[in-house]
């Protein structure tokens, strides 16, 4: 194991991602520390079973740094991070479809935590994570891609291998959807 | 605010709950934790030849299978046979050619099977990739029937 380096919390995703090619664990564990969250919010958005978020993003992360040399700056690594979520949460339904506990599609829900937190859900809320199930996959990947994390459509096309403008039509699609579930 | 724009809001929100009770202390040591208990190339070695034995084995039970129940002397007889045999041996031929995406998909049609009640999976088995060449071995006995 390669001795962790300085660094500052100002350590560029692509020094960290240098540093574990490395040897060095502790960058590993900086860039978790860095995406798990934003990570979580993703595939919960997406349809992750709450009580299954957290081995979705040690799963996300353990394919991620596997497949890091796939990583060519495409992209934000966040970005690139975010895609690998999509897969692996549709290989989790895969699997939870074959043993029939809990598939995607039904919403279920983690009844566990604050109840106060729960009765304050709103119904508008529910309703969109409802229909965001409907949507096919790249819609809702990019619709989350952009209205829950922020990105540009040419940050989204080039972690989907796909144009901004097919990106930005797949988000006005979703969001046509989304706006006749919602309303 | 406009439709999309609330829209946007709500979407923000999504799976916040779920990330602020994430452990990501905790997160981040498992994750360390397992990459240093599966090194990279064995894990993609075995990962990888794991799959194309499953698929092999697939395939050949699953021809045994229908070549066990064809009656003898039926009107397929020899070449019928014959041409059975080709055409796995055509399809196994060609497992090298498939993606790790299609072998998974083959393993999980593998998975599907032996998880059905014919199969005598070893007592305490959850997955197929925790069995070892013993416990493989009796399960393959087992499909043989």
């Amino acid at each position: 194991m390669a001795h962790p380096q300085l660094r500052t919390e100002t350590s560029s995703d692509a020094a960290l991602i240098r540093a574990w090619q490395a040897g060095d664990e502790q960058a590993a564990a900086e860039l978790v520390e860095r995406h798990a969250r934003p990570l979580a919010r993703f595939l919960a958005g997406a349809g992750a079973p709450d009580a299954d978020v957290d081995d979705l993003v040690q799963e996300t992360f353990i394919r991620a740094f596997r497949g890091v040399d796939r990583f060519r700056g495409q992209c934000q690594f966040r970005t690139w991070l975010l895609t690998i979520g999509g897969n692996v949460l549709k290989d989790f339904g895969r699997r939870a479809a074959r043993r029939k506990v809990m598939p995607l599609d039904e919403g279920v829900r983690d009844v566990t935590g604050d109840p106060h937190e729960h009765a304050e859900a709103s119904e508008v809320e529910a309703l969109l994570a409802a229909g965001l199930k409907e949507l096919p996959r790249l819609q809702r990947e990019v619709f989350l891609l952009r209205a829950q994390q922020g990105l540009e459509y040419e940050e989204i096309a080039a972690a989907l291998a796909t144009t901004p403008g097919a990106a930005r039509v797949h988000y006005h699609h979703a969001v046509k959807r989304l706006k006749e579930i919602v309303k | 605010m406009n439709d999309e724009a609330r829209l946007e809001s709500l979407a923000k929100r999504l799976g916040a709950s779920a990330a602020e009770r994430l452990d990501v202390a905790a997160t981040a040591r498992n994750v360390v934790a397992r990459l240093r208990e599966q090194p990279l190339r064995r894990t993609i070695w075995a990962q990888q030849n794991w799959l194309r034995i499953a698929a092999a084995v697939l395939i050949v039970v699953g021809g045994a299978a229908v070549a066990s129940r064809l009656p003898r002397g039926s009107r397929f007889g020899a070449a019928g046979e014959r041409s059975a045999a080709h055409g796995a041996h055509f399809v196994a031929d060609d497992l090298n050619d498939l993606s790790t995406d299609q072998l998974r998909d083959v393993l999980a049609t593998f998975d599907e099977l032996v998880s059905s009640d014919t199969v005598a999976v070893p007592e305490g088995s959850t997955d197929l990739r925790e069995l070892d060449a013993r416990q493989l071995r009796a399960v393959l006995r087992s499909l043989e029937g």
